[in-house]
């Protein structure tokens, strides 16, 4: 069984929550690039005008979703991996191996933050500009490395949390989550 | 340090950081992270994100979403039992009828949905249950079942296929042309096992004799599946035709099933349509950030001459090319028992592309030759996927008896990459035919 809501502090909770609206923004991210994608073809082969803005802003979305949608596919249990080993491993020590890898992927993603956000600063104190018709400022898109990778680790540490503190695991020796996620909605 | 052993330390390092169970992403992060700060220094580290930006910063990526959407929106209709049904009413009077409905209707739903789990769970629940009901010995039943779902990765339009064109940056509408005899070759040998085995078996009395339908039931099914079997033909006509790149065309296929869902197959609720687009999010997530890990991992190799010190090594060993081949055959096979097909792809392509092109391979060939390898991952142990598919659809059939009759399915794999390989036409041919010659 997956820990009651009411059992986990209201931290973890939170972060469970943000990573949910995160999801929600990434899917319709996803959903937006389809109408974009459709829309662009419509004005070029129905309507003969050329298109200026679509293609870059589709890419746009396409990097934010992925970005933004870190947190959620983590939260779904849905970056997959070779589970093998810890599959193999008593639960003891599966929970061990669960928390380390998870500091280890919080750690990289902090790295990634760190240099993500220099990456977005330096971008937005110089005011670049995509080299494009569009001449889109590039802080927008970038901004959704340091944020997409910040909120992934706050994802990671709340599962670091869950972990630590004997929370019911998977087989994986991640912490459990309910038989279906779509059920918070 | 020299390149080649430093290859090698990358290698032991990447196995060895995979096998902790991080995601594979991630993984690959933490390779390319920690080889670039004690090789190249410290200050490498500030192209991290740019890295893993620029190789998201593209529109044919686009098409890895979009197709997902299109086979999650299909996968959650009815679609897989309508296609089945339609199938054994139309074949019914052909000699061992029911298996070869139950492969056409996976490799026809395999086609559609791209997502081998998928077309297990929908194809197995009315399929299983009425192979063993006519008599087919359970060995038959569950292995065809769980060999028909690996045909989604190789039959157009393929995910798989479509991270293949991006790792190695070739075409994607000749990597699916290439993909459509040689899937048509394995579901041929397929069938052959399926019935053959039956027979083997001692059961091929009942399994042979069909039921009767009218025709009015024949045609009263048609509605149901011809819908989705329009859009992906219109989807693939637009492709082949030059009209659009891959990536506009999904998107127009991904916005027509997602309709097409809606009117035919009445989904209504804002719910399913949720679960449509929660799936294919975390499905294109997941693919996107191992690409632009992979991205990461691909430029360590070649700012640290990895890549380059292989590929000129292994030209050097002077191999006969097909030992070559089976060398990497081997790698490809093991590496797919334990990682997702495009994973695999991923990873390896950047090092493995350059020496079968100096091998004197086409690329398209070797496209095909590498889905099969990871068709064959699907239904092994420790992560083969279907497997469990199967056993979650029909408990009763002990995961022993499914792997038995699935095993042979292997060996006709197997079987397929040998015919390939002494007539790689099978696989040239097509989009030669379609796309002209390649240039």
């Amino acid at each position: 069984m997956p820990p009651s809501p009411r059992a986990m502090p209201p931290a973890v909770r939170a972060i469970g929550l943000v990573s949910t609206v995160c999801g929600v923004a990434a899917s319709l991210m996803i959903l937006a690039s389809v109408l974009i994608t459709c829309q662009m073809i419509f004005v070029r082969a129905v309507l003969g005008r050329s298109t200026v803005w679509q293609t870059e802003v589709v890419i746009y979305l396409m990097i934010g979703a992925t970005l933004i949608g870190l947190p959620y596919v983590q939260k779904l249990r849905g970056h997959v991996g070779v589970d093998l080993l810890p599959t193999l491993l008593p639960p003891r020590f599966r929970r061990a191996l669960a928390g380390v890898t998870l500091a280890v992927t919080a750690a990289m993603m902090l790295v990634m933050l760190w240099y993500g956000w220099e990456m977005w600063h330096l971008a937005w104190v110089r005011g670049w500009k995509s080299e494009t018709v569009v001449a889109a400022p590039l802080w927008i898109p970038w901004l959704f490395v340091p944020l997409g990778f910040g909120l992934f680790v706050l994802q990671l540490a709340a599962d670091l949390w869950l972990t630590m503190t004997g929370a019911p695991m998977d087989e994986k020796g991640l912490p459990a989550i309910g038989p279906e996620p779509a059920e918070e909605f | 340090m020299d390149p080649l052993l430093l290859g090698g330390l990358v290698a032991v390092a990447t196995v060895l950081v995979l096998f902790s169970g991080v995601p594979v992403a991630v993984g690959l992060l933490i390779v390319s992270t920690v080889f670039l700060f004690v090789f190249d220094g410290p200050r490498s580290l500030q192209a991290l994100p740019e890295l893993f930006y620029g190789d998201l910063n593209s529109f044919a990526l686009l098409s890895i979403p979009m197709f997902i959407i299109m086979g999650s929106a299909i996968a959650s209709t009815r679609a897989g039992p309508d296609l089945y049904e339609a199938l054994e009413r139309w074949l019914t009077r052909v000699p061992g009828g029911l298996v070869v409905s139950n492969l056409g209707a996976c490799a026809l739903f395999a086609a559609m949905s791209g997502s081998s789990p998928a077309t297990c769970a929908a194809i197995g629940k009315m399929g299983i249950p009425e192979m063993r009901k006519r008599g087919y010995p359970d060995e038959v039943a569950a292995g065809s079942i769980a060999a028909g779902g690996t045909l989604g990765i190789l039959i157009p339009p393929s995910v798989t296929m479509i991270v293949y064109g991006i790792a190695t940056e070739t075409s994607i509408g000749r990597l699916f042309l290439a993909g459509v005899l040689p899937g048509i070759l394995l579901v041929s040998l397929f069938i052959a096992w399926a019935i053959y085995d039956t027979w083997r078996r001692g059961a091929a009395g009942v399994a042979l004799s069909g039921v009767r339908y009218t025709w009015k039931q024949r045609f009263e099914i048609l509605p149901r599946v011809v819908p989705f079997l329009v859009i992906i033909a219109g989807v693939l006509y637009a492709l082949y035709g030059g009209i659009a790149t891959p990536s506009e065309t999904a998107a127009v296929g991904a916005l027509l099933c997602i309709i097409v869902a809606v009117v035919v197959y009445r989904m209504f609720q804002f719910d399913a349509l949720w679960t449509v687009l929660r799936d294919s999010t975390r499905e294109s997530v997941m693919i996107l950030f191992i690409i632009g890990a992979a991205g990461v991992f691909s430029f360590m190799l070649s700012s640290l001459f990895v890549t380059q010190s292989i590929a000129g090594w292994i030209a050097d060993l002077d191999v006969n090319r097909w030992v070559l081949m089976a060398i990497v055959n081997l790698f490809l096979l093991v590496a797919g028992f334990f990682l997702p097909p495009v994973a695999v792809i991923l990873m390896s392509a950047p090092i493995l592309l350059p020496i079968i092109l100096s091998a004197g391979f086409d690329p398209y060939w070797f496209a095909v030759i590498v889905t099969i390898n990871m068709e064959i991952g699907l239904i092994t142990p420790p992560v083969g996927l279907n497997l469990y598919v199967i056993n979650g659809i029909a408990p009763d059939i002990s995961l022993k008896k499914i792997l038995v009759g699935s095993f042979p399915f292997v060996l006709c794999m197997i079987v397929a990459i040998v015919i390939l390989s002494v007539f790689p036409g099978i696989v040239t041919w097509l989009p030669d035919v379609v796309m002209g010659p390649e240039m």
